[in-house]
């Protein structure tokens, strides 16, 4: 039986036996029949109930002549990524700004989530970033097919047909790395962040730790935008045209 | 004031001093080399990349005093640059971790 935070427990109590099922039905046996929820995973539906009750309250308050402090925030996150589209992809960019923000939402909210008290971050498990970042180069992939066409496998072999065959394994190598590298960053980050805390709190108990989780509020601000940033980087590299 | 700082003084080494008692006989005799090796790797790869941002941070400020009205485009390249520095100590630290742990 796996430690389990207060929220995990309550959705094991809860949808425990539903969550047993559905691994059973796709073939998978959890380590823990009775508590097949891991921290991560609840964390995640954590997350995401926190942001649907976010859009939805921003949404019901939605007004142009009255804009209210939780709209300014929504439309401040919206316009900085837009913004950044606009100057890493150029024109067109407005098609990617939705994913960018849902993703971006999704990992600073799971991020700072590690800073409260009874919480830790689903992004600090490795599973959480892999699946934003395999997420991340399906999308990217997909839009460069949807750009380009059958062209877009010009951008794998490089301007020269000649040194197609060295150029494309180089290229493949490369853009699977990015899911490794993607992968690792957030996770690294998010889980030394813990780590350097919890270091400091075993060595002085009291108020120093607390710089630390000043320090981590700062990475996981920092580590959001370089994910959004970076999928943005992709994305532009994948649509863009040859001149 | 001297006695106070001796109190404080000895208050913290007290309570450094705890959990370094509580490790003692964790360890197994044998493998001294892992945390020789964790810490040189670590360090190695730490220092390095210390020296790498800092080439980074030095070049950011150069070119924001030359020209602070690009600071949106500067500022990108740098949190982009710096984040692909430290994601190698941090790949480092991940392959640390997963071979001691």
């Amino acid at each position: 039986m796996p430690e389990q935070l207060w929220f995990t427990e309550f959705l094991n109590h809860y949808f425990g036996g539903a969550a047993n099922a559905l691994l059973h039905a796709v073939g998978i046996q959890p380590t823990y029949a009775e508590a097949p929820i891991t921290n991560a995973v609840a964390m995640e539906i954590l997350v995401v109930i926190l942001l649907l009750l976010f859009f939805f309250i921003v949404r019901a308050r939605l007004s142009v002549e009255k804009p209210g402090g939780l709209q300014h925030v929504a439309e401040t996150i919206e316009e900085f990524v837009a913004d950044q589209a606009h100057g890493v992809i150029g024109h067109g960019y407005e098609r990617y700004v939705p994913y960018a923000v849902a993703l971006g939402y999704f990992i600073l909210l799971g991020n700072l989530l590690g800073l409260v008290p009874g919480f830790e971050s689903p992004t600090a498990a490795p599973v959480v970033p892999l699946g934003c970042a395999v997420l991340t180069f399906v999308y990217y992939h997909f839009h460069g097919l949807r750009t380009h066409g059958v062209r877009y496998i010009k951008q794998f072999i490089g301007p020269l047909w000649a040194l197609s065959w060295l150029m494309l394994p180089i290229e493949l190598v490369s853009h699977f790395a990015r899911i490794l590298s993607l992968t690792v960053r957030l996770y690294a980050n998010m889980f030394a962040g813990d780590m350097v805390t919890l270091a400091f709190f075993s060595l002085i108990p009291v108020l120093v730790p607390t710089l630390f989780l000043g320090l981590h509020l700062m990475v996981a601000l920092v580590q959001a935008f370089i994910f959004v940033m970076l999928t943005l980087v992709y994305l532009g590299m994948a649509v863009s045209e040859e001149h | 004031m001297r006695k106070f700082t001796f109190l404080f003084v000895l208050v913290a080494v007290l309570m450094i001093a705890s959990p370094v008692y509580a490790q003692t006989g964790g360890a197994p005799a044998g493998n001294w080399s892992v945390p020789i090796g964790v810490g040189l790797g670590m360090g190695l790869a730490a220092g390095l990349a210390g020296l790498g941002q800092g080439r980074v941070a030095g070049a950011v400020a150069e070119a924001l005093a030359r020209n602070p009205g690009a600071r949106a485009g500067i500022q990108l390249a740098l949190f982009i640059g710096l984040a692909f520095i430290e994601s190698l100590v941090l790949f480092t630290f991940v392959l640390l971790f997963l071979r001691t742990a």
